[in-house]
């Protein structure tokens, strides 16, 4: 039983099954914001790389994130614009994705307000539900950067909210 | 418990008040507790064709060499280089031991050829006192002196009359 255990990154098989059936559209969706030309491919592809680590990672899910990550923009580099972060989350109907149907045009509007950098990591700590250490992991940056670019979107998020600088005018 | 609910990877209270602020602050309305999509059946063949792709290259794929692989690899070196490093320190001990050598042979040679030299300029003083003394000695017993030296030598001994044979008649 304990092998059995060990056999998938996700534990047992039905284990497995059931992470594959919720982030595979995540995943799907996640590379087609980047851009990306066979995001299905690419979202299984990291579920290859993932299974054929020997050695066991400790966050799949943020391991998951950061492959389709580097596989979208390595697909992209052809077209030198790297500096390209999640543009694409402003473009209705491009994700097709279940988080598309979530977020309106004014979530996308104000998410389109934000800095790409400020973005990304928002996008994926809010609408991708990710902890602040899988952020830093798949961003591969410090989980207090990470912190910051959150705190940083959502003051840029309150300042959208309220130009006026803070000031409440009650009706 | 689904994937992405935060509570299954133990998130700190502050991160999770954080992303319901961020939430409601993007118009997204709070956290849907439980929405895991059900496993059907395409995803779970998806699922296992992917995970034996994961087998199918981990069998083929080439391995890295091990430390313990490349050590082996190494081994054969190392020895010749051992080998090659006791050989060249024991050629570097016998010149050390031959130069030593041969510098003492040479002191020594030079020993000897200052006592040769020692004893010829010895032998050459004592000739020339005999001669200073042979000279002195010629000048004052009146003879000629010989330039060189001279060997006394007995007369031979004259042979008797009878031990010879006339062989011619005298003459009458």
């Amino acid at each position: 039983m304990a092998q059995s255990q060990l056999d998938t990154p996700f534990g047992t098989q039905e284990a497995f099954h059931a992470a594959f059936a919720e982030l595979y559209p995540r995943l799907v969706s996640y590379a087609r914001r980047y851009g990306a030309n066979f995001p299905e491919d690419i979202a299984q592809e990291a579920f290859v790389i993932l299974m054929q680590r020997e050695i066991r990672v400790e966050h799949p899910t943020a391991f998951l994130y950061g492959t389709v990550r580097t596989l979208s923009l390595t697909e992209r580099r052809p077209m030198k614009n790297q500096n390209l972060s999640l543009e694409v989350v402003a473009e209705p109907g491009l994700a097709g994705g279940a988080d598309d149907q979530v977020l309106n045009q004014e979530v996308r509007e104000r998410m389109r307000m934000l800095s790409p950098t400020f973005r990304e990591a928002l996008w994926l700590f809010v609408v991708e539900g990710l902890s602040i250490r899988e952020i830093a992991d798949i961003l591969d940056i410090p989980e207090a950067t990470v912190k910051t670019r959150i705190h940083r979107a959502k003051a840029q998020l309150k300042e959208q909210l309220n130009p006026s600088g803070g000031v409440h005018v009650l009706v | 418990m689904s994937w992405s609910d935060p509570a299954r990877r133990f998130e700190p209270v502050e991160d999770v008040q954080l992303r319901a602020e961020l939430r409601d602050l993007l118009g997204l309305g709070p956290v849907v507790a439980s929405n895991a999509v059900a496993p059907n059946a395409e995803l779970t063949a998806l699922a296992d064709d992917l995970r034996r792709e994961a087998q199918r290259r981990s069998r083929t794929q080439r391995k890295r060499p091990t430390w313990g692989l490349l050590a082996a690899a190494a081994l054969p070196l190392l020895a010749t280089l051992a080998g090659l490093g006791t050989w060249g320190f024991q050629q570097k001990q016998r010149a050390d031991g031959l130069a030593v050598q041969a510098q003492r042979q040479e002191q020594e040679l030079t020993q000897l050829a200052s006592t040769h030299a020692t004893e010829v300029a010895r032998e050459r003083q004592a000739k020339e006192e005999v001669q200073q003394q042979l000279q002195l000695a010629s000048r004052k017993g009146g003879r000629r002196t010989e330039p060189y030296l001279v060997i006394p030598v007995e007369k031979p001994i004259r042979a008797g009359g009878g031990d010879y044979q006339r062989v011619k008649q005298n003459p009458r």
